[in-house]
């Protein structure tokens, strides 16, 4: 089966999402659809799932115009879709959520349970998806919920299989995984289209790459004859610089002593367990680790978000252990969150309401309990200016805004102020290379400005890239503190799996 | 056309829809008509009906008095819910406050004897802060325990009217020669002038200046939004407690405050509603204005401009039920099922959208709603 | 559809089913919530809706025949927030004004009231209006009914369940001394109960529901005084008993029957408005083991679905009260001074519906001992 957009456009009020984008996808390969944030992929996959009617253009299968007008339509011409966030009933079974709107039934209409668990095991079995047709999902790792919703498409006969993120919520080693299952899906013969914004993963997995930007495709690419930053520089419209761009590091005086810290769930679980590091004056201290090994307990409890067990953390010569938030963003810390939407922004509000919501209470931008929201409009208006982040109107709600461009928002709001420690987690997740390349440089400057800078980060390459020093995490210690030029991605790989090089000492 | 615009025309568009499927009720329950086969006879009930509504609501300075009678208490009360909304949560506990500050006004009320510029204002403080206090109750149980406002303040209306019950037959606040569960009148100088005290001495036009406090809380709570740190918290915990949280904002704290001002809104209401309408409590003081003030906080999408008006249609409603019923056959009971009418069209943005053709997205309400999540 | 909601709304709510003006408010009431679901349900209505609902109606005007005295006088009505189709004092009141218009010849007027806020604007309405007295229900229209008739001195108003100390010249407050009655079924009660343990509760702790109980109360006392028995009461000891906290819930009103037929009892005189309906449909499953005393109307009469569980009601004739100040009205005589309805004047009475001839001829004869002086209470 060969399926094909032809000149597809569709408009929404001021903006063109989709300007006559042409692609097609054959059953037994994998095409990539990379572009930034915003560039229109979301809108192109519900206009071929058939959730957006297109203004113009039209969609072929196998040669034959057709038409959706609902992802019913589009499921019964063999397009299926994992979404990026899974629908799935977290109290169901893996079977019962599989056939949930499709059930098989027995005499009588009752449901045949059996008979789904047979086709799961099925399915399972004929793409090594290793899922247990009686697990419930709440008990499932992210990864294998994805699983189940792939399990979801194939049963529905899909003979192109739409991704959109799918490896956003995915750790390093379930990303591996996924592609796996991707390359087994083509074998099967059948189509992928893998939605995505990461380089490495478009060029790993795809066939072929189509780039889009701004609502258009602008370029077709072969994994096998291109660059990263080829690519990249197809996705932005310019050339970008991939490598941190940085001098060598003058570590001065120390400036964060965490001293034996540990972290305990309400629970009892031990999540940072005695953790001793510094990070001084004019260097950057990278943790890498895989999700979920502390590093998120570990941030919250220096930003005073949580409470240290045991142990001791002292900012500038001052013991913070037991301050506030406020106190400690007072005392010169400030603190890029791992989740912007969740933590660093209240997106209903404007952006100049975001952009003092960690400092509304300094005499600069309130006096007493009254709000100087003149003061706090300029200097949005410089902020915006200064950190380039995109918008037509500062007084519009921060939801508006792309990923990349509230990241921005957050960067300006915590590092324009006068500061000693920055806190980073995360600082580039599911934002784009424009802004990615931009955070970074950011963050090179606060340390030449010579502040201390900490980054969280799960992306191996660009702890790598960015720390004049790695600590590594893994199940709530710190396993490792390497300087990033003398190791090798696999060995740091390593220790984030728990083991240890060869020859390393302890 | 900006958002404002247009979340006021689509307020506009339900209420016409709730008039117009009101309407078919009326005329299809005029049973009496209908089996003469007199259609004609139901439609002028209908169009009777419907004057009598505008009459009784805007059509004379008596009818403008009492629907702006009607709709102070709802204007107080529906600010205690929109001002919980706000910090995110949702104050079903307006009864509950308007009974805490009708009784501490009506004891400040009289058991003082001062001159009225002194005695008004001082009981008018003791309803805020007797609802204050009331309203506080909920959120300390939230911020301590994780005890959801919705239960708790439920619960705390059925505290509060049987205490106000066994209360208004104490002693102290039994009025002399009653047995009934009804109090004392409060002192004359602790009344609140009547609105059109210019008019003289006409014992129909009941609005009194409990209107202007009610705008001047309207105000307030627009100061406090706008040009407050504290309205800026309460926003900021509302939308997103997290992100509140890493803002180093202290959210259970918050949670105490936002409800004690929800409290002394809706304490207001219940000392107006003593030292303006009624003179004295009863048990019932409060009637059905807190539930109806969450629908006033729904429809004015819990901002001040917003509540105020349909606070004053809610009154207005209210008033020209009453002509209504008193020109036709027509129960006053249908008043009810207007509003719920309006409130359902405003929940239902699509049917709306559909009935009128509008074009566009239709913002929904949910995050009206997001109390909820606890 | 609407024609069979008609058919099932269309129980005849009221005792005297005359064709006014205002019949079918009841009906129309209730009719109108679900009509608003009907509609909404089929998305706005359909046009053979409206026509089903004419299959369904009579169609009955009735003639006037000679002039009554009340020609040209206008009562009028103003319910608490109850409304007029509240099975309770609302409704009864309403049978009062109707049998005055029907007997008399006065044309009726009615307003209900959503909230108290109502009362003022609506006794404002029937004074613009003239209404030659207005009837208002409940002591918390007292207030606002004697602000109107200060206010409105050359017309006159009555209000039931009230009394006017010092009174009011024309408003008259129409009070019942309904322990009278009480008294007279507490006697009755115990002279019947086979286990020697009788039960009574009311709605809420207030006096006009403790007066029942307290006549219950020393009913039964006198009948043990009398006959040297020594049946017990539950549920009230003088000063506090049992209450549901409210009038609506007919759960309520079961389960207190049944932790007082668990306790013993098998004749309970529930005060408590619709609550004692719960206990009526517990009487009814208990299978004759448990009796019921109705209150304020002859139960046994109005709650024809049970009409087996009640050996007795204890009656408090509002609607003759209301009657009698229109037709005070009517003759010219006014409505000075406060009415109370005491067994003497009829104002309050027994019912019997299954008691033994001899018995409630001793109860009879207390009654009469109670209006003449003889007993006291």
């Amino acid at each position: 089966m060969k399926f094909e957009l032809r000149g597809i456009t569709k408009r929404f009020p001021g903006v063109v999402a989709n300007d006559g984008v042409n692609l097609h996808v054959s059953t037994g390969e994998v095409l990539a659809l990379i572009g930034e944030n915003g560039a229109g992929k979301s809108t192109l996959m519900n206009v071929l799932y058939g959730l957006y009617r297109a203004d113009e253009g039209e969609l072929l299968i196998d040669g034959k115009p057709s038409h959706f007008s609902s992802p019913a339509d589009a499921i019964a011409a063999g397009i299926g879709m994992v979404h990026q966030h899974f629908m799935l009933v977290p109290v169901m079974t893996v079977a019962e959520n599989v056939v949930l709107g499709v059930e098989p039934t027995g005499r009588f209409g009752s449901l045949d349970i059996d008979e789904a668990r047979r086709m799961v095991r099925e399915v399972s079995d004929k793409y090594s998806l290793e899922l247990d047709p009686d697990a419930v999902i709440e008990d499932l790792s992210v990864g294998v919920r994805q699983r189940v919703e792939i399990v979801k498409v194939l049963m529905r006969d899909a003979k192109i299989v739409v991704f959109d993120e799918p490896t956003a919520v995915l750790t390093p080693s379930e990303i591996l995984e996924f592609f796996e299952i991707v390359r087994s899906l083509v074998a099967a013969g059948r189509g992928v289209i893998f939605i995505t914004h990461k380089l490495k993963e478009a060029l790993s997995v795809a066939d072929r790459i189509n780039v889009l930007r701004r609502g258009k495709v602008v370029g077709e690419a072969l994994p096998k004859n291109t660059s990263e930053s080829q690519i990249a520089e197809m996705m932005v419209g310019r050339a970008v610089q991939l490598v941190v761009d940085k001098t060598e590091a003058v570590p001065r005086e120390s400036m964060l002593d965490v001293r034996n810290v540990t972290v305990v769930e309400p629970d009892g679980r031990v999540v940072v367990d005695d953790v001793t590091f510094e990070v001084r004056v004019g260097e950057i201290v990278g943790v890498a680790g895989v999700q979920g090994n502390g590093q998120t307990e570990l941030v919250e409890a220096i930003a005073g978000l949580r409470r240290a067990a045991s142990g001791s953390i002292v900012l500038g010569g001052r013991d913070i252990t037991t301050d506030s938030p406020r106190e400690r963003h007072e005392a010169g810390m400030a603190h890029i969150p791992e989740d912007r939407q969740r933590q660093g922004l209240v997106t209903d509000l404007s952006i100049v309401e975001n952009l003092v919501l960690t400092r509304y209470h300094d005499s600069e931008f309130s006096s007493g309990i009254r709000m100087k929201w003149d003061v706090a409009k300029t200097r949005a208006k410089e902020l915006v200016a200064a950190y380039d982040i995109r918008t037509t109107d500062p007084a519009q709600p921060a939801s508006t805004l792309s990923g990349g461009n509230q990241q921005k928002v957050i960067v300006a709001r915590e590092l324009s102020r006068e500061i000693r420690l920055a806190v980073a987690a995360q600082p580039t997740r599911g934002i784009d290379v424009g802004s990615i390349e931009y955070v970074h440089a950011q963050i090179v400057k606060e340390r030449d400005a010579g502040r201390a800078v900490l980054v969280v980060s799960t992306e191996l390459d660009e702890v790598m890239s960015l720390a004049d020093r790695v600590l590594v995490m893994y199940r709530g210690r710190i396993v490792a503190d390497v300087d990033p030029k003398k190791v090798s991605h696999m060995d740091i790989g390593l220790y984030m799996a728990g083991s240890r090089p060869s020859g390393a000492v302890a | 056309m900006n958002d404002t615009l247009k979340s006021l025309r689509f307020t506009l568009l339900a209420v016409v829809a709730a008039l117009f499927v009101s309407a078919f009720i009326i005329v299809i329950t005029d049973i009496e008509a209908l089996g003469n086969g007199d259609f004609g006879k139901a439609l002028s009930t209908l169009g009777t009906a419907y004057w009598g509504l505008f009459k009784g609501s805007f059509g004379s300075l008596r009818a403008i008095s009492n629907t702006i009678t009607g709709a102070t208490p709802l204007l107080l009360a529906g600010l205690a819910v929109s001002s919980a909304f706000k910090a995110g949560l949702f104050n079903i506990g307006a009864t509950g406050q308007m009974l805490a500050g009708a009784i501490t006004g009506l004891w400040v009320g009289f058991a003082f004897q001062l001159p009225p510029l002194l005695h008004v204002p001082l009981a008018l403080v003791a309803s805020a802060v007797g609802g204050a206090a009331f309203g506080a109750i909920p959120g300390i149980l939230k911020a301590r325990t994780g005890a959801h406002e919705v239960i708790t303040t439920i619960m705390l209306n059925g505290i509060a009217s049987f205490t106000v019950l066994w209360l208004l037959k104490t002693e102290l606040f039994k009025r002399e020669g009653r047995d009934d569960a009804i109090s004392k009148f409060v002192e004359d100088s602790a009344k609140l002038p009547k609105l059109f005290w210019f008019m003289g001495k006409r014992i129909d036009l009941l609005a009194h200046t409990g209107f202007v406090v009610a705008l001047l809380a309207t105000f307030v709570f627009w100061w406090l939004l706008r040009k407050t740190t504290l309205g800026f918290e309460m926003q900021a915990t509302g939308l997103n407690q997290e992100a509140a949280r890493y803002a180093g904002m202290r959210t259970k704290s918050l949670m105490v405050v936002s409800m004690a001002i929800a409290g002394s809104f809706a304490g207001l209401a219940g000392g107006t509603e003593v030292m303006g309408l009624y003179g004295y409590a009863s048990a019932t003081v409060a009637g059905d204005i807190g539930f109806d003030a969450i629908a006033v906080a729904l429809l004015g999408r819990s901002t001040p401009i917003g509540t105020l008006v349909s606070a004053l249609l809610f009154g207005a409603l209210q008033a020209g039920g009453r002509q209504m019923q008193v020109d036709t056959d027509v129960p006053i009971d249908l008043i009810i099922v207007l509003r719920a009418l309006i409130v359902m069209f405003i929940a239902a943005p699509l049917l709306v959208k559909a009935m009128f053709r509008v074009k566009g997205e239709v913002k929904s309400f949910g995050q009206t709603f997001r109390g909820w999540g606890g | 559809m609407l024609a069979r909601i008609n058919k099932r709304v269309r129980h005849p709510s009221y005792e005297r089913e005359k064709h006014t003006m205002r019949k079918q408010r009841g009906l129309k009431s209730a009719a109108l919530a679900i009509a608003a679901f009907a509609l909404i349900a089929s998305a706005c209505g359909s046009d053979d809706a409206a026509e089903e609902v004419t299959e369904d109606t009579e169609a009955a005007t009735e003639e006037t025949t000679a002039p009554l005295p009340g020609a040209g006088v206008l009562a009028c009505m103003v319910t608490d927030t109850g409304g007029v189709d509240d099975k309770g004092f609302n409704q009864i009141s309403y049978a009062g004004m109707q049998k005055a218009e029907a007997e008399l010849g006065v044309t009726i007027d009615l307003l209900e009231s959503a909230s108290d806020a109502d009362y003022a604007p609506n006794l404002q309405s029937f004074a613009d209006k003239g209404c030659n007295i207005t009837v208002t229900v409940g002591f918390l229209l007292g207030d606002a009914t004697k602000a109107a008739a200060e206010a409105n001195t050359g017309l006159n108003y009555a209000i039931v369940d009230y009394a006017y100390d010092p009174p009011v010249a024309n408003a008259r407050g129409l009070v019942f001394a309904t322990d009278q009655p009480s008294f007279m079924a507490g006697y009755l009660s115990a002279a019947m109960s086979k286990s020697g343990i009788v039960g009574t509760y009311g709605g809420v702790n207030i006096p006009p529901v403790t007066a029942f109980m307290e006549g219950f109360r020393k009913g039964v006392e006198y009948y043990n005084a009398q006959k040297g028995a020594s049946v017990k009461l539950l549920g009230w000891d003088g000063t506090d008993g049992t209450f549901a906290g409210n009038f609506e819930s007919l759960d309520d009103g079961k389960n207190i029957a049944k932790s007082q037929a668990d306790e013993g009892a098998d004749i309970i005189f529930p005060v408590a408005g619709p609550v004692g309906l719960g206990s009526a449909q517990f009487a009814l499953e208990s299978a004759g083991k448990v009796k019921i005393i109705g209150v304020d109307v002859d139960m046994s009469v109005s709650n024809p679905d049970a009409a087996e569980v009640y050996i007795a009601s204890v009656l408090k004739n509002i609607d003759a009260a209301v009657f009698a100040a229109i037709s005070d009205v009517v003759s010219g005589s006014g409505v000075t001074d406060n009415y109370v309805g005491t067994l003497a004047n009829g104002g309050v009475g027994v019912a019997f519906t299954a008691v033994p001839a001899d018995l409630q001829a001793e109860v009879e004869a207390i009654g009469a001992g109670i209006a003449d002086g003889s007993i006291k209470l």
